[in-house]
């Protein structure tokens, strides 16, 4: 299925429709995303930015279909690349990862397979012709700071640093048209994340490809992201662009520090319940200061422009309460 | 492979020995039909119980002499069976000797030995048995069998271990199901029994290539069920690891994971295990030998050099040499034994 969605200049890569993901529990479902609503444009820099348990990682692993057994996508529409991956057949999808889609994970120590060398795992990630390879994988290893020497070395002997760096290079290699980031500085520390930020930040303008960066440090997202997604207990709540104008959203305010949470509501099983009504009010409702008793029913994201939006009835729709 | 013998020799000097010690065995063992320097059915009829023929490179007039020779014997006392040098002849030993056409590798026929004396002196570098046969012969030429049939035997239950092992681990489901029962029916037979009836399931008179296939089978299928299911709770956890879950983000098929990241990461236990289980094999052959189930008479294997000493008190005290197949077992035992541990740190690359 092949559609053209160009939104002006910009070439949308990654369009997410209204879904929704949840986790089966015995006969039950939980809910994990709620009516996510989500595009990446090719050459941005997406930050995602959520609590722990916010569902991020579900997010990314939507996207290149690799979810746990337990979790199903229920409803909603997943583009990429102009093809709909929602709905079909795993052969299908396998053929895009890694080629269209790529992922960098959180701990890059247990994402390497401890039996084999550097060379092998970026020969197992490259798809194309193999008679290329023995060029490119010097051009991507050198690419991502390494020198050439690390690719006959096993994984383990490698810095968590220079561990993340070869992740890097792997997702590299395929030149995908996105790559998704996920908490890839966690795991390292703060000199480590800031030589990997400014990789990728290199990678993104030099290939352009579009990249999804999930993190749940906010300030590292403000100062690197092109556009911010805040999300909270399974739902995006805010997009915005950092440096264009100031976020709205009562948890974005209370998360930058512009306001103080509401706590006279909160107990804790509102906090670790995943089972959201999200039907009957607004998912923030306990927590938000600004709540309205309007506030007590459905909430949808609405889009504001093209590019930014916001899940919250005061402030989307444009007529002032 | 030689960062491997460097890791072996690195590890412990045992381990490494052994394995030399285990190739060079195996070899000498698939050469038999060369070194040997009597056909294994060649009777000395005169020289039944035959002890160790005594080489000398000094004659009685205290004369040395650069090639070692032997002299002939005869019986000296027909009740205990003691044998006497007869010292008027040298017989030396010669290389390239001529007797009875025999056949090398089912392929050519020849009738050079590799080494021998004239006739009638004999040399028996272990004895001889009952019917005056060359123990040495016979144990070379056994090894043959009862190695082959171990290797044959430990490959056939690795491959069917991979596998079932593998698909039960890594699909699941209802392949799981019927993949793991038949593993355990297999499992709680006591293996020593099951052996005997699946043993007991074809005629007696089989040929012996057929009875050598026949062994090979019975203890492939009982050793392979073990294996597997070690396979499949390793290959069930390996699975949730991250590097899988990298794996399936680079688009790389079912096949090519279970193959070539989830079964390669067993490996360092599967070696391991197999490699101690290789006694296993060459036991359990010798136990079907033993109880005249295994290779048959005149064709000789550990197990049954082994079973003409059975019920014979006498043969202990009078002709321990008889024993040599039992050492043999042994010493091959420990081997593998040592082996299997060291590898199991070897193959690990977490301590390279
Ligand atoms: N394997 C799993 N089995 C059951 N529940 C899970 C599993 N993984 C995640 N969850 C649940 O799904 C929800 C979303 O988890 P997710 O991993 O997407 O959060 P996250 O935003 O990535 O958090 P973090 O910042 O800690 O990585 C959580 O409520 C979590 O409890
Ligand atoms: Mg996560």
């Amino acid at each position: 299925m092949y559609l053209t969605r160009k939104t002006g200049e910009m070439e949308k890569i990654l369009e997410i429709k209204n879904l929704y993901v949840g986790r089966i529990d015995g006969t039950k479902i939980l809910p994990v995303l709620n009516n996510i609503e989500l595009s990446i444009y090719k050459g941005e820099l997406f930050c995602l930015v959520g609590e722990s348990g916010s569902g991020k990682t579900t997010l990314a692993l939507s996207i290149i279909r690799l979810l746990p057994k337990s979790f199903r996508i229920l409803s909603g529409e997943i583009i990429l690349c102009n093809k709909k991956i929602t709905g079909i057949s795993e052969e299908l999808i396998r053929g895009l990862r890694g080629k269209l889609v790529s992922m960098i994970f959180q701990d890059p120590g247990a994402y390497l397979d401890p039996l084999f060398n550097i060379d092998t795992h970026l020969r197992e990630s490259f798809h194309g012709n193999p008679v290329e390879f023995n060029q490119l994988k010097i051009k991507v290893i050198t690419e991502v700071g390494l020198s050439p020497e690390i690719l006959s070395v096993y994984p383990h002997q490698l810095s968590g640093g220079q561990q993340q760096r070869v992740l890097i290079a792997m997702a590299l290699i395929n030149n995908p048209s996105i790559i998704i980031a996920d908490e890839p500085t966690t795991a390292l520390d703060v000199l480590t994340t800031k030589q990997i930020i400014k990789l990728l930040d290199q990678i993104r303008i030099k290939h352009n490809p579009g990249m999804l960066f999930i993190t749940h440090d906010l300030n590292l997202a403000l100062s690197t992201g092109t556009r911010i997604g805040i999300m909270y207990r399974g739902c995006i709540v805010e997009i915005f662009k950092p440096n264009k104008e100031k976020p709205l959203h009562p948890y974005t305010k209370i998360l930058m520090g512009y306001s103080e949470e509401n706590h006279s509501d909160i107990s804790d099983t509102t906090l670790m319940d995943t089972k959201q009504e999200t039907d009957e009010k607004c998912i923030f409702f306990e927590r938000c200061p600004e709540k309205k008793p309007l506030c007590n029913r459905k909430v949808d994201f609405i889009w504001r422009d093209e590019t930014t939006g916001i899940r919250c009835i005061k402030y989307g729709q444009n007529s002032q309460m | 492979m030689r960062n491997f013998l460097g890791r072996l020799k690195k590890y412990s000097k045992v381990s490494y020995f052994s394995f030399w010690f285990l190739i060079i065995f195996y070899l000498v063992s698939f050469f038999a039909d060369i070194l040997i320097p009597y056909h294994f059915d060649y009777q000395f009829r005169d020289k039944p119980y035959h002890p160790p023929s005594k080489i000398h490179f000094i004659d009685t007039e205290g004369r040395f002499h650069i090639k070692p020779f032997v002299y002939e014997t005869f019986v000296d006392d027909p009740i205990f069976r003691t044998y006497k040098e007869n010292y008027s002849v040298r017989y030396p030993i010669k290389f390239l000797v001529d007797g009875p056409e025999r056949n090398v590798f089912f392929i050519f026929k020849t009738k050079k030995y590799l080494f021998g004396v004239d006739a009638p002196a004999g040399i028996f570098l272990f004895g001889t048995d009952t019917y005056g046969r060359d123990i040495f012969s016979r144990l070379l030429y056994g090894s043959r069998i009862s190695l082959s049939i171990s290797i044959i035997g430990v490959l056939i239950s690795f491959v069917l271990g991979m596998i079932t092992g593998g698909f039960a681990g890594y699909f699941g489901g209802i392949t799981d199901q019927v993949l793991m029962r038949i593993v355990e029916i297999l499992m709680v037979f006591p293996s020593f029994y099951l052996m005997l009836s699946l043993r007991a399931m074809f005629p007696l008179n089989l040929s012996s290539i057929q009875v050598y296939f026949l062994i090979v089978m019975i203890l492939s299928l009982i050793g392979w069920a073990g294996l597997a299911r070690i396979i499949r709770g390793m290959v069930l956890s390996i699975k949730e690891e991250d590097y899988v879950l990298a794996a399936r983000s680079l688009g790389l098929s079912h096949w090519r994971i279970l193959v070539f990241h989830i079964l390669p990461n067993t490996f360092s236990y599967t070696i391991t295990a197999i490699t101690i289980s290789v006694p296993g094999y060459i036991i359990g052959e010798s136990a079907l030998s033993l109880l005249g189930l295994g290779i048959q008479e005149p064709y000789p294997s550990w197990g049954n050099i082994l079973s003409s000493t059975v019920g014979n008190i006498r043969v202990i005290s009078d002709a321990p040499w008889l024993l040599l197949a039992g050492a043999f077992i042994f010493i091959i035992l420990i081997n593998f034994n040592i082996l299997g541990d060291a590898l199991r740190n070897v193959l690990d690359p977490k301590n390279w």
